[in-house]
């Protein structure tokens, strides 16, 4: 009975308009998405290869290591390959970290901010189809799942049999969430076709490992509205009214708990402004820069007499004060910063935090956040690539001091070639595959509750349910 | 056999819909239940149905209380309801195969549903189209096939000839004859006082949730059937509505 109740639901859904206008409409917006991810990320893999070229190709042109020192280094963030699916943060945030003496690295040069066309649309990715317009087509299966067949008289018909009402449920949940799939099903695999292949994507054995979590997670996002189809459908008596109240909770849970949970983060948890910090953190350096004239000049007052005695020696002793005086300096800044910073990050990751927590109650959000981390193009990421950026300062900085300390020479005047071949190298550990599980676990979690919330809550409700 | 034993429905609103309604539908028997709206029809058959609870009484379908086993009870009883939509994107053939499948019968063929709908007065030329583009008669046709098929001892009926052409109408009563030639208890709810006399073995008279009165064919056979009808239908001003005594 349970197979018969089944396969009447798939028939009827595949049968019916919205079965055709559905599966065209994902066919089409599934496949754009892909295509536009692969195109995208084709040509910022593109623009990071020229990037690392020629920021070696600058470096190496410089005429001497002060010049090296004045411009720094420019560390490029690698674009992520699941970014095709998942944009995440990728446009919105920099993608550069430029690193030199004086500033603190953060961030820029992002997509939006090249072109801000791009902010004004936003990206057409997969997560935001499902998010969106999924989940809109989860709830146009199932408004009328019940309290249709009601309208219909079937409902009448098909229990004035020794249907147990249990079996009906069970068999509509299971026949309308495989209709559902099917239109998204075959357009995914045609979108994992072309991701295969394309030349320059190659997928690891992990990235096919996150690829399918990320899809699990589509799935259960769509379970979650279409459990609470279900639900909202076995409690109204009209569908017209089961439809706008699920609008009005779609509206709520994809539009308005993210925005207001941000919101209320910042007002619970304030951070003071990046310009505060900035501020802070220029008026210390023109601090410590005042503190260095000053250094310098007690020091050739001071050794003065020795100038006299000695040239040679003199020149070789203000080299080593100069090497030694410059990395001191720098490191006061750079503590100094790392203060600020640390204190500004500590603050800005509890506003974060609580953001994310308190915006969880959504399944948009906890589908945002989870495939964002299991695409690496969330905020993790980004927090993790500027943390290793800024890891990978001083021992840049140590190295450009050494460089500049010994490239003045005080006989002729002339400074060194550089060498760029010793500078050490920025090393960046992408988030392995179990740390992402880790953090997206409480996003699985969440929404395999909801939908053992809503379907229980829909199973209830139609076991009492007025059929008449 | 379909049996009511002082059975009462008072919704959660208070509205007392049926007040303590005992009847009884033999097997081979035809039993017309008449009253206006809300006068507590309708109530019964889904009492039966067990789409609601009973306040207190029993409904009976071949001896099962409808209400302690009601799984097994509609396991003998087939029902057609006023104004069935049934599933528009199906086929006459699927929404018979479908039901079919819900009543447990499982190996009928297609060439079984043809000569059911062809039973029923449907055109060949539908059985294969869209139900959502057949009219109101012919879902009606579809409605009994659905019964037909069921082939269960006790078959209710919610006003099921409104809507249907004369020779519709004329077909449906020459199935609920066949019906009634088989041994089934056939019990209609309807205000087709035309053809109820036509068919009926037995006629009641329901008003305020009451049987306010029961005859048989033989007893009707000289009366004028509007008459009574006005007559029992029309409320009386300050007097309760009389009960009918049970009769088999």
């Amino acid at each position: 009975m349970l197979r018969d109740i089944i396969k009447k639901e798939i028939l009827d859904n595949i049968t019916s308009p919205k079965f055709v206008f559905t599966f065209l409409l994902c066919t089409i917006l599934i496949l754009l998405s892909i295509y536009t991810g692969v195109t995208n990320y084709r040509a910022e893999k593109k623009e990071y290869t020229a990037a690392l070229a020629l920021n070696k190709k600058n470096m190496e042109s410089q005429p001497n290591y002060q010049s090296l020192a004045g411009i720094g280094i420019k560390i490029s963030k690698p674009p992520q390959v699941l970014g095709t699916v998942v944009t995440g943060i990728e446009e919105a945030v920099g993608r550069v970290a430029p690193v030199n003496i004086a500033a603190d690295p953060n961030l820029i040069d992002s997509k939006y901010s090249s072109n801000p066309v791009f902010a004004v649309f936003g990206s057409l990715d997969l997560m935001f189809i499902v998010k969106i317009v999924l989940s809109l087509f989860a709830i146009l299966f199932t408004y009328d799942a019940i309290v249709g067949e009601k309208e219909k008289g079937t409902l009448k018909l098909a229990l004035s049999n020794d249907v147990p009402r249990d079996r009906l449920i069970l068999g509509k949940a299971i026949g309308g969430y495989i209709s559902l799939l099917l239109p998204l099903l075959i357009p995914l695999v045609l979108g994992l076709l072309i991701l295969l292949i394309t030349p320059d994507i190659s997928l690891s054995g992990q990235d096919w490992a996150r690829l399918l979590l990320i899809f699990l997670l589509f799935f259960l996002y769509l379970s979650v509205f279409f459990s609470l189809g279900l639900f909202v459908s076995a409690r109204t008596s009209r569908s017209s009214t089961s439809f706008l109240v699920l609008l009005f909770v779609w509206v709520v849970f994809v539009m308005v708990i993210p925005k207001v949970a941000v919101i209320t983060a910042g007002q619970i948890r304030p951070i003071p402004s990046v310009h505060e910090i900035t501020a802070k953190k220029d008026a210390f350096l023109q601090q410590i820069q005042s503190e260095g004239q000053k250094g310098v000049i007690e020091w050739s007052k001071k050794n003065a007499a020795d100038a006299q005695k000695d040239v040679k020696a003199y020149q070789e002793k203000f080299r080593k004060f100069i090497q030694d005086y410059q990395q001191e300096l720098t490191s006061k800044i750079d503590e100094n910063n790392a203060a600020l910073e640390r204190d500004y990050q500590q603050k800005k990751r509890a506003q974060q935090s609580l953001a994310v927590n308190l915006s969880r109650i959504s399944p948009a959000s906890a589908l945002t956040f989870g495939s964002m981390t299991l695409a690496r193009t969330g905020i993790d990421d980004f927090d993790r690539f500027l943390a290793s950026v800024r890891a990978y300062k001083p021992i840049y900085t140590k190295w450009i001091n050494s460089k500049l300390g010994q490239s003045i020479n005080f006989q002729t005047g002339e400074t060194i070639q550089i060498k760029i071949d010793d500078m050490p190298q920025h090393i960046y550990e992408p988030q392995w595959l179990s740390q992402s599980l880790v953090r997206t676990i409480p996003d699985f979690a969440l929404l395999a509750v909801m939908i053992i919330v809503f379907f229980v809550g829909a199973y209830v409700s139609f076991l009492r349910y007025d059929v008449r | 056999m379909l049996e009511a034993i002082s059975l009462t429905k008072r919704y959660e609103d208070g509205e007392l819909a049926l007040d303590g309604l005992t009847f009884k539908v033999e097997p081979g028997e035809i039993f017309c239940m008449f009253g206006a709206n809300g006068a507590g029809k309708t109530t019964t058959i889904n009492l039966f149905l067990n789409f609601i609870p009973p306040t207190s009484g029993t409904a009976l379908i071949e001896g099962v209380d409808v209400a302690k086993d009601p799984l097994k009870a509609k396991r003998h009883v087939s029902f057609v309801s006023e104004n069935v939509m049934l599933y528009g994107n199906f086929t006459a053939v699927q929404n018979l195969d479908y039901f079919s499948r819900l009543a447990g019968k499982r190996n009928l063929t297609k060439k079984d549903y043809g000569a059911v709908l062809e039973q029923v007065g449907l055109q060949k030329e539908a059985f294969d189209r869209r139900v959502k583009n057949f009219s109101k008669g012919m879902r009606q046709k579809l409605g009994i096939a659905i019964a037909v098929v069921k082939d269960a001892a006790n078959v209710l009926l919610d006003e099921p000839t409104s809507g249907l052409d004369p020779q519709s109408g004329r077909e449906f009563l020459e199935i609920l004859v066949q019906m009634r030639d088989k041994g089934k208890s056939v019990f209609m709810s309807t205000h087709d006082i035309f053809r109820a006399k036509l068919i009926a073995d037995r006629i009641g008279f329901m008003r305020k949730g009451r049987l306010v009165m029961m005859k048989t064919a033989k007893e009707l056979a000289h009366e004028d059937l509007t008459d009574l009808y006005i007559q029992y239908m029309e409320e009386q001003p300050g007097q309760p509505a009389p009960t009918a005594a049970p009769s088999a």
